[in-house]
């Protein structure tokens, strides 16, 4: 009998797909694996405003009357940007003033918390209170709320406002990110959204060019947050974002009048070093701080200019 | 050894068995995918072992028996148990492939783990030291899975011999 499993077995090995098929697909993820951190950084903050502009739309149906409503207060917010596995792939720390107006600090992930032996990001997993607490801890800002989205609804998200402007100081042609488009102003959603948020080859001065990138998209996308099309958009994301309990979005989201002025920045961070031979930075608590202070107490919006 | 030699070298085999395992060629595929990623982001540590193989075979193994292709096992078990159904009345026993194929089908209704030492010992040619590795139990353990699967599938064998004695 023990020739008959033999054969057997070997011929249900038999049906397995060609390898070159996988290769292929290796490549391909590969290629596309390290995109996910714009997009989910643009992700979220333009959820979050939207969120913020769609919630008073969708609440009037319920029996809170605008007129309980306190005024506003300036609020804190961490944006996680998660992926299908439900990681934290992003992280940006937002300050919401009572005008409506937003300052914005993306975090990268790859700072080493002083907790633990992790990164930030890898600190979600054990619960968002854990991130957060880190959070705190490094900047000296208090985390007053948080916000999960889904990065995957990002094309989604850029086609429902009808597109996003942005400049480009030359033409851009390059095949990993499919990215095909021409010289200065133009506006940009789904696919092209993508592929220009997406671009890491093929550029002058690499991240740098890349973060600008992105905080240029994302001021360009929310400028064109309206009340019109605010339930579309709350269409979109309304599945995918999570809250902590407790959070009176209501309040928070009475603020938003119209497009949201939105100021973008990148945390500076301490020297690169390794722990138990993964590469990161180490944190920097004492510059993280002054760095927050001086992003959240002021300082002029980012302008749209045209970026590499 | 670096990963992309590793997976030149490896890939067609570990394909080969993940679908003898999994019995279903494109789970089979998206386990070894996920695998080759995430074993390509620690490469630096699986690379330097002794058996890297073994060690990638493991995480397939692993995540076939974990929880989430628990679902997709399920299915393609009854799928082959109705097959399973109708090949040996309808297969001469002098047909070698019709004997071949209903093995095939008692096998791909075993328990998972059972399936995977099978696999390892016919397939793999592995003793069972490395059986208990990759199943990360005990070699005991080990002797009794690959016995209660050869029980299961030698009594299907009497089973049928014995039906195709009536029917022919």
């Amino acid at each position: 009998m023990n020739d008959l499993i033999r054969s057997a077995i070997a011929a249900e090995a038999e049906e397995r797909v060609d390898s070159r098929t996988v290769l292929a697909e290796l490549h391909k993820r590969k290629a596309r694996k390290p995109f996910g951190l714009i997009i989910g950084v643009a992700t979220l903050t333009v959820a979050a405003a939207a969120a913020a502009v769609i919630i008073p739309t969708a609440a009037k149906k319920t029996d809170a009357s605008p007129a309980e409503l306190q005024p506003p207060k300036a609020e804190n917010v961490l944006l996680i940007g998660t992926d299908d596995a439900n990681h934290a792939d992003a992280l940006v720390f937002a300050r919401f003033e009572p005008d409506g107006s937003a300052s914005v600090i993306s975090l990268p992930r790859d700072i080493f918390a002083e907790s633990s032996a992790d990164k930030i990001n890898s600190l979600y997993l054990g619960g968002p209170r854990m991130l957060t607490n880190e959070i705190q801890h490094l900047t000296g800002a208090p985390v007053d709320h948080f916000a999960a989205v889904k990065m995957s609804e990002f094309g989604k998200i850029a086609t429902a406002v009808g597109g996003v402007e942005v400049c480009l100081n030359k033409a851009m042609k390059e095949p990993y990110s499919g990215v095909d488009l021409p010289a200065g102003r133009q506006t940009l959603a789904g696919d092209q959204a993508l592929a220009f948020l997406r671009q890491r080859h093929g550029l002058l001065n690499g991240d740098l060019d890349r973060t600008k990138r992105h905080q240029a998209f994302l001021a360009g996308l929310a400028a064109k947050i309206t009340k019109d099309n605010a339930p579309a958009l709350a269409r979109v994301i309304g599945g995918s974002i999570e809250v902590d309990e407790g959070w009176d979005v209501l309040a928070f989201a009475s603020r938003f009048q119209g497009p949201v002025k939105i100021k973008t920045a990148t945390l500076p961070v301490g020297e690169m070093i390794t722990r138990a031979s993964v590469f990161g930075f180490a944190p920097d608590p004492a510059q993280a701080k002054q760095f927050v202070e001086k992003q959240f107490g002021g300082g002029e919006a980012t302008q749209s200019g045209c970026v590499n | 050894m670096g990963f992309d030699q590793f997976v030149a070298e490896r890939l067609d085999r570990l394909l080969g068995y993940a679908t003898a395992i999994t019995c279903d060629k494109h789970l089979a595929q998206d386990i070894v995918q996920n695998v080759l990623m995430r074993a390509q982001n620690k490469w630096e540590r699986i690379g330097a072992m002794d058996a890297p193989y073994l060690y990638v075979k493991r995480m397939v193994t692993n995540d076939y028996l974990s929880w989430r292709h628990r679902k997709a096992a399920r299915e393609i078990a009854v799928e082959r148990s109705e097959l399973a159904k109708h090949v040996p009345s309808m297969a001469d026993p002098a047909d070698a492939h019709a004997e071949r194929e209903a093995m095939r089908a008692r096998i791909a209704v075993l328990p998972r783990k059972q399936r995977a030492a099978l696999v390892m010992r016919f397939y793999e040619d592995c003793s069972d030291a490395e059986i208990a590795q990759v199943l990360g139990c005990a070699e005991s353990t080990v002797r009794s899975q690959l016995s209660r699967a050869l029980q299961t599938l030698r009594a299907h064998e009497l089973a049928r011999s014995a039906t195709l004695g009536v029917h022919s």
